[in-house]
């Protein structure tokens, strides 16, 4: 076969196929592509920096919107470095409501990724579908807290308020609803010989490569490694909740949504369960004065588990009203960045937006 | 309780002679000079199994004239996290490159570099990563002052800096009335 | 018979009226509004009952929506965005962040007022916007469209001067090819 002449191509920032505001920059030999790189920046808001500038309880406003489809995991991280700094009790029916919480958060973000990975191989019926049925966990976040999207809701000490009014029936009842939805989910993706055929055997992580390349999350429990932070450090109520962590062998993207699937039938399960065990009694710890609550001096590394992976914050507090450093280790960082970088090499360009939508690359919460 | 970790903290005590403690159950924290951190990250990758890099986080004390850098490592298997810290001078800021470690370094370390100014020798990769054409010193330094920046070269929108009502310009626009009570925050 | 409607002629009337049920908008995600967007153009908000529907490319498009803040970095490529699209064009900013740099007021990466950038259209307030009031903007756009007064793109093209001085403060090097209109 003649070699054909190297082409360099650029996918982004502006193209539909992306997730989000970045940018690959790929060189191609023909369909193939010999080399990409992964460029980010375009959404940089300098978070870290204003961090410094907000005062304790003023920095959730900024934490929340590090990662727009599930910003709840950004706040109960920050919430739970906080508190190990300050030593700060949680009750346990906040506990309950967190995981909860949570696991409403990875639901709604299963749904949309349902939507990007059909949507990225030209099945646009189920983006409909799940899209549309997202909103109805969204009112139930409504509900639960005032916002769709941000809801700033879990604060050091606990949670914002209790449970509103006849949330438990309709909670129960959207996940009949969605549970019942996932299955014809199911019928259109996983049936689907068009997904099947373009998703075995594609963007393979190698197993044995896969923990010190930095891969964490559904990409690795891919790869065959059963690896979840709410298995191996079980916070809030998780080490209550029964639940499994399921691992496929492959590493490709067929494996990588075939770990989502069953994962999203987990948490409406653990949704269940919280709503089912969850004790009566306070829901937050008094925090003093926001505007003089100041923070004895310490640092603190806290770590949750969101559907891109494990999203980790490392807190510097000075003993002053400022934090003084928050570093965010979004679970986007190495899989979106490297990973795909790595990944990409030998594979064809229309599978470009293919492989980053199962590698759930977030690009607000790569660059901050 | 804690067997896992203090095994762990001995066994890096023995070979490097470093400060270290215990911090909690599954957090160990050791400090050592800058020269050192490469050789404890390589052993404990090679030997102990703490394979996965977290991140490399960066802590500014401008008081001292430090930075911090803390690089957090976790084993898979002890299900334990390891933070190496180091202290290094602010001014120059040389810390030693560990991309050929971790492969995740380059660009870990090309995000400080451009954040921070801190230089890391043999570094490959574009000198941009997440900014672009900036010509200031490195914004996440604590001297960088954001909000002297963010004045100078962006406009403000009128009735930003005294957070004021804005009713009253509102309502001449859709010419609606403005209630009595909201009158004593009007403008003017 | 006069030839008018609404003190524009019948011509323009037509026009516009088919103008206005046809927005094709620009799948550029700019900011974190653009998570509000699947949502308003799937099943439940159903956009696209007002004629609005997503294009692939600037040459296809007549709305750009500026989804929240925008990155001096992003801003660059958003310029060169609106420069190619065809006329007429509309810009709809989306969020607090837009208008006046909302929460990101201080940071040093993002711009605070846009419309010094840009011409814009339809602002549309909230952080962020829900999916209802992101169909009120568009009707706003509709009914502005209906009565022949977005023409942001001629005013771009007349003052061109004006906005490029603004655009040059903010993006240091400008390596972009002079868009021939």
């Amino acid at each position: 076969m003649a070699r054909e002449k190297e082409t360099t191509l650029y996918i982004g920032p502006q193209h539909p196929g992306i997730t989000g505001n970045m940018m690959v920059k790929v060189k191609v030999q023909g369909d193939t592509i010999t080399n990409a790189s992964v460029h980010v920046g375009y959404l940089h808001r300098a978070f870290e920096k204003l961090i410094e500038r907000r005062n304790w309880l003023q920095s959730f406003t900024i934490l929340c919107r590090f990662c727009v489809p599930e910003p709840d995991p950004m706040e109960l991280t920050y919430a739970r470095a906080v508190e190990e700094i300050e030593g700060r009790e949680v009750p346990e029916r906040a506990k309950y409501i967190r995981t909860m919480v949570m696991e409403m958060a990875r639901l709604q973000s299963f749904m949309l990724w349902y939507g990007g990975q059909s949507g990225s191989s030209g099945l646009y019926t189920l983006g409909q579908w799940s899209v549309g049925d997202r909103n109805y966990l969204l009112d139930l976040f409504e509900d639960l807290t005032g916002g769709r999207i941000y809801h700033m809701y879990i604060w050091p000490g606990g949670v914002r308020r209790d449970l509103p009014k006849g949330f438990k029936d309709k909670a129960l009842k959207t996940m009949d609803y969605i549970e019942k939805r996932l299955d014809e989910y199911d019928k259109l993706l996983f049936d689907n010989v068009i997904f099947q055929k373009r998703a075995q055997g594609v963007g393979i992580i190698p197993s044995d490569k896969a923990i010190e390349w930095g891969v964490v999350g559904a990409p690795l429990r891919g790869c065959g490694i059963k690896a979840d932070v709410r298995i191996d450090e079980p916070y809030e109520a998780y080490d209550k909740a029964d639940f499994i962590v399921p691992t496929f062998e492959g590493g490709d993207i067929w494996a990588r949504a075939q770990v989502r699937r069953i994962e999203a039938r987990q948490s409406i399960s653990i949704i269940r369960q919280m709503l089912d065990k969850m004790p009566e009694g306070e829901v937050y710890n008094k925090v003093p004065n926001p505007m003089k609550w100041k923070i004895p001096a310490g640092e603190a590394w806290a770590k949750t588990e969101s559907v891109r992976g494990e999203v980790g914050f490392y807190v510097v507090s000075d003993g002053s009203e400022y934090p003084r450093r928050v570093h965010v280790k979004g679970a986007a960082y190495t899989n979106g960045v490297t990973v795909t970088e790595k990944i990409l090499v030998g594979q064809n360009i229309a599978d470009v937006s293919f492989i980053l939508n199962s590698m759930g690359v977030c690009p607000p919460e790569i660059e901050r | 309780m804690l067997e896992k970790e203090q095994k762990l903290l001995e066994i890096l005590k023995s070979a490097f002679q470093v400060e270290g403690k215990v911090i909690r159950n599954r957090r160990v924290e050791i400090w050592d000079h800058k020269e050192m951190v490469p050789a404890i990250l390589l052993m404990v990758k090679t030997q102990l199994g703490y394979k996965h890099l977290n991140h490399i986080t960066c802590i500014d004390w401008l008081e001292e004239g430090k930075f911090q850098l803390v690089y957090t490592v976790f084993s898979h298997t002890d299900k334990l996290t390891l933070f190496v810290k180091t202290k290094i001078d602010r001014d120059p800021a040389i810390m030693p490159n560990i991309d050929d470690i971790w492969d995740q370094a380059n660009t870990y370390e090309r995000e400080l570099r451009e954040m921070y100014g801190i230089e890391f020798p043999g570094l490959v990769g574009d000198q941009e990563f997440i900014l672009e054409d900036w010509d200031e010193m490195p914004p996440m330094r604590r001297d960088f002052k954001t909000d002297v920046y963010a004045e100078k070269t962006f406009f403000a929108q009128p009735g930003r800096e005294d957070a004021q009502d804005v009713r009253e310009t509102i309502t001449k626009r859709s010419g609606e009335e403005i209630p009595e009570f909201a009158k004593k925050y009007s403008r003017d | 018979m006069e030839n008018k409607r609404n003190s524009q002629t019948i011509a323009e009337y037509i026009k516009n009226w088919s103008r206005k049920h046809s927005l094709f908008i620009m799948a550029y995600g700019t900011g974190c509004g653009a998570i509000e967007i699947p949502a308003t153009l799937t099943s439940r908000y159903d956009a696209e009952r007002l004629g609005i529907r997503g294009a692939a490319t600037p040459r296809q498009a007549d709305v750009l929506l500026i989804t929240g803040y925008l990155a001096t970095k992003t801003l660059k490529r958003v310029i060169r965005v609106y420069e190619q699209m065809q006329d007429p064009k509309y810009v709809i900013a989306f969020g607090s962040c837009t208008i006046n740099g909302g929460m990101y007021y201080d940071s040093y990466n993002t711009i605070n007022v846009l419309e010094k950038y840009i011409p814009v259209d339809v602002y549309i307030n909230g952080c962020m916007p829900r999916p209802e009031a992101v169909i009120a903007g568009f009707q706003q756009l509709q009914d502005k469209i209906a009565r022949g007064e977005a023409d942001n793109g001629t005013r771009y093209k007349e003052n061109l001067e004006w906005y490029r001085a603004n655009q040059h403060r903010v993006i240091k090097n400008w390596r972009m090819p002079d868009y021939n209109w």
